[in-house]
């Protein structure tokens, strides 16, 4: 794409712009900076920087689109590129405003081969909602499979839910939830999804109101911790998970909370440096020739203080926010992880009950019914032990078919959730390493722009005509 | 105009760019106009020394100061090596000396005496190795001021102070300083009873004190400053720990997760070595600080002199006034005592008139005079310190300007620091 933006013309301008900033640095400053003049610029800032350039003249609709597109294809560096079949782009975000309330939608677009998707609408606007819906039927609908995440519905830093940093990062969010969702084999074919995907804006809020979840999530909670603390004979590959996961979401949350400890360091900073910046300014309104030194120191300094501002922002934006998510996410693992487990109780429960009734069926065949119940009411007492018998003989048969069918039902389930967890390892190793990329990435951006903002300040301490002959400079 | 005075390099000996030397050697007169273009002088070497007195134990820091000619042609003027060991207390008696001695030069100021706008890691105790450390460069400095101010490095005392190791504290007091100090409320009532203050001065006391605010503010800011990115480097640090816990449970990612631990454990311990460079950048504005103190002294002694000034006035004007009211028949009022005496005792015969009127006039001559020295001792006084004062701006100006460079150029460094610390651990996070 860079290629596509910069002509060979921009690319000599840009090296032109490269150079002359050291070379005016040299003119305006009397002493010779080691550190200044040791400064090269790589070549490949020549090609970030054109690609800047060119972009800032584009629309901001032109911007999103080919940012979502970007963010498409970093996620398909999988084997799975291959056998994908279902694009999905979430862009375009629109306000809308209503008497009762105001709220903003997402254009989503959809491009796939697939026979069921022929004639239907593939571009439809969406709002956040609307993919809380989604998210919620999925998780009733296949229990045992892990959902990807959404955003959290309020950012506690970013009041304003109209803001465009807020939208931006909003939007990257929900972009990877649908990508994640076309990529699974199993929920890429969900109806609701495709309901989501096609329905147009009526049609769509009709089909959301039929039938609720609600009665199957309450199963949920309570009854599969029991479930889980019980849990005996849990299969290895799934004890391994349950550690692995109990330990990863505690690191999390210590990484959350040092991230928050570092926002609130670095908040408090940035009070005092804004304070600081007027120190300067009013020092130089009672100097003369030391006048313009303290106005470039002070006019640095206030620019440092937006560079600060801008990083703070999106530490929040790009690693606090990102890892507080992970975090829910872990936890709506954990969740699945206790639901196959309470399957498994369920199965167990089964296999020892049918155990007991064989034993039972055993012990009547030489138990003698002279004084049981039925004998005392006058029946004879084979006949007793002969309904018994049958009484057993189809608790058998009801047990053995449940049991197959928990049994099918339990193989599926650890089935799909080794499968999901294997590819949820994948994701997470991709999500982590961009997390921690973008955070180091910010901060090297952050450094190089203080540091371009105090090399300018060195050259504007000292005024052109400046000469350095007040006095001899002695070496101690 | 050739520029008379040459001034010294701030700081202690660490930083010395490469052109000081260029410099030095282009701008070296044929005259000698300060002794620090001759004599190389360093403080050095705090040690502590215990005097076991009668009941208490006085404990105190003394510094070695070594003189060395530098100059092959003055070695005549001078001893060519002198080392000797002097304290705090003493450097004090040495500057109130100058003080008071030169009224008209702005007087280097001390480093403080505890330590000020201070930050939670901050040194603060008297006996902290870091403190003295800066201590002695702030001290390296005062002598090296002195030593390039033309009129006050040609001082006995100074010398004495340098190389004189017996008998230099009484050679102080039989100057016999102490009693030309300005009385505090002599000081006091001149400031606020002086008719005609020269205006030049008036601005210079509130530039001191506006120099002053300004000063105090970023200092106190910049305080505040160090707290918080001390804080934030080192909370980083429990990165570290936590990259290590989670590279446990992990196949891929836990050697990169350990490399990344150990960069955010660089840069927890990096704002150490930062933090203590500003302190160096805190102390050379605190010497501005202090200056605004010299300031306001030098005014002050100018309204002292103004004031003497004045009264002679008013004394010449007194006097000519009570002969005229004589010469005119009149007696100099009802209510004085002559005027009691007249009309108790009867006037004045024509002969004792005659006599005050001689008398008077005899003082009038001598309060003329007396008023002509006092012009004139005001006029220089005025030149002088005038002319220190501008040698002070200029001084102030360049070293300003200086401490603001060096200070940004610190912070280049540290975000070059910093660069380089995240592009190490974002390379390893490129291989999780």
């Amino acid at each position: 794409m860079a290629e596509e933006n910069a002509t060979p013309h921009s690319v000599k301008d840009d090296a032109d712009l490269d150079s002359s900033p050291t070379k005016a640095a040299d003119e305006n400053v009397k002493f010779r900076d080691p550190l200044l003049s040791g400064f090269d610029h790589e070549s490949d800032d020549d090609g970030m920087e054109s690609l800047d350039l060119n972009a800032s003249i584009k629309s901001d609709q032109t911007v999103s689109r080919s940012s979502s597109l970007i963010a498409n294809f970093k996620l398909d560096e999988d084997a799975d590129a291959e056998t994908k079949d279902l694009f999905i782009v979430v862009d375009d975000p629109e306000k809308h405003t209503s008497t009762l309330e105001s709220y903003i939608t997402f254009r989503v677009q959809t491009k796939t081969n697939r026979s069921e998707f022929e004639g239907a609408e593939l571009s439809v606007r969406r709002r956040y909602n609307d993919f809380l819906w989604l998210r919620q039927r999925l998780e009733e609908t296949y229990c045992t499979h892990l959902v990807p995440p959404l955003p959290a519905k309020h950012s506690l830093k970013r009041l304003d839910r109209f803001s465009p940093e807020f939208l931006r990062v909003r939007e990257g969010a929900l972009q990877k939830f649908l990508t994640r969702l076309a990529d699974h084999p199993v929920l890429s074919f969900d109806k609701n999804l495709f309901v989501f995907l096609t329905a147009k804006a009526w049609e769509f809020q009709a089909h959301k109101k039929q039938g609720s979840g609600i009665f199957s999530r309450v199963t949920d909670s309570l009854h599969n911790m029991g479930a889980s603390y019980m849990m005996k004979n849990r299969p290895p590959e799934f004890v391994v998970m349950h550690e692995y996961i109990q330990t990863f979401g505690e690191k999390l949350g210590v990484m959350d909370r040092i991230s928050q400890r570092i926002l609130k360091e670095s908040t408090e900073y940035l009070t005092e440096l804004t304070e600081w910046a007027p120190c300067f300014m009013l020092w130089a309104n009672s100097e003369d020739k030391l006048k313009s030194g303290l106005l470039a120191m002070s006019k640095n300094i206030e620019e440092c203080c937006k560079e600060l501002k801008d990083m703070i922002d999106s530490t929040e934006d790009d690693f606090a926010q990102p890892l507080k998510e992970y975090i829910l996410y872990t936890e709506s693992v954990k969740g699945v992880l206790r639901r196959r487990d309470a399957m498994q109780m369920e199965y167990d429960m089964i296999v020892e009950e049918l155990a007991k009734k064989k034993e039972e069926r055993e012990q009547i065949k030489t138990s003698d019914q002279t004084y049981s119940i039925g004998a005392f009411l006058g029946k004879d007492p084979e006949d007793v032990k002969e309904s018994k018998r049958e009484k057993l003989e189809q608790q058998l048969v009801d047990l053995t078919q449940q049991m197959d069918m928990l049994n099918d039902r339990l193989v599926v389930a650890n089935a799909d959730l080794k499968a999901d967890m294997e590819r949820w390892h994948i994701n997470k190793q991709r999500d982590m390493k961009e997390i921690f990329l973008n955070m180091a990435e910010r901060n090297i951006q952050y450094y190089e722009r203080c540091l371009e903002k105090w090399e300018n300040t060195v050259r504007d301490i000292h005024p052109r005509n400046e000469n350095a002959e007040d006095g001899i400079i002695v070496s101690s | 105009m050739a520029d008379e005075e040459n001034s010294p390099e701030l700081g202690p000996e660490k930083i010395t760019p490469e052109q000081n030397d260029v410099h030095a050697d282009r701008a070296k007169p044929t005259t000698k106009t300060s002794l620090l273009q001759w004599m190389e002088i360093t403080v050095s070497e705090p040690e502590k020394r215990t005097n076991a007195s009668m009941k208490m134990q006085d404990t105190y820091i003394v510094y070695l100061i070594e003189t060395r000619v530098t100059d092959e042609n003055m070695k005549g003027y001078s001893d060519g090596a002198t080392s000797l060991w002097r304290r705090y207390s003493e450097f004090e008696l040495l500057r109130n000396y100058l003080e008071t001695t030169y009224a008209t030069i702005i007087i280097p100021p001390l480093p403080e005496k505890k330590a000020t706008y201070t930050w939670q890691n901050a040194p603060t105790d008297k006996f902290d190795p870091e403190f003295i450390e800066r201590r002695r460069a702030a001290l390296e400095v005062f002598l090296l001021r002195i030593a390039s101010h033309t009129i006050l490095s040609t001082d006995k005392i100074f010398m004495g102070f340098m190389q004189q190791d017996n008998g230099w504290k009484d050679a102080v007091y039989s100057t016999d300083f102490q009693s030309k100090a300005e009385s505090k409320l002599k000081a006091i009532s001149a400031s606020f009873r002086l008719r005609k203050p020269d205006r030049r001065f008036e601005e210079v006391k509130n530039y001191a004190n506006e120099l002053q605010t300004n000063i105090s503010n970023i200092l106190k800011y910049r305080a505040r400053m160090a707290d918080k990115l001390y804080a934030i480097h080192k909370v980083h640090g429990n990165y570290a720990r936590v990259f290590g816990e989670w590279s446990c449970i992990e196949k891929d990612m836990s050697e990169p997760l350990q490399s990344a631990g150990h960069y955010m454990d660089v840069l927890a311990s990096s704002i150490d070595p930062m933090l203590e460079e500003e302190e160096h950048f805190a102390d050379q504005l605190k010497e501005y600080l202090a200056f605004s103190d010299s300031l306001r002294s030098v005014c002050r002694k100018y309204e002292c002199v103004q004031y003497d000034l004045e009264r002679a006035d008013d004394n010449l004007s007194a006097k000519a006034k009570e002969r005229d009211l004589l010469v005119q028949g009149k007696s100099p009022g009802t209510f004085s005592l002559s005027g009691v005496k007249s009309k108790l005792f009867g006037s004045d015969t024509p002969e004792q008139r005659e006599l005050k009127i001689k008398q008077l006039e005899e003082q009038i001559k001598q309060a003329e005079i007396e008023l002509k020295q006092a012009t004139q001792e005001t006029q220089l006084h005025v030149q002088s310190a005038l002319k220190d004062i501008e040698r002070f701006k200029r001084q102030k100006t360049k070293d300003l300007q200086e401490i603001f460079t060096n200070y940004a150029i610190m912070q280049i460094k540290q975000c070059k620091k910093g660069i380089a610390i995240w592009t190490s651990a974002k390379d390893c996070f490129v291989k999780m």
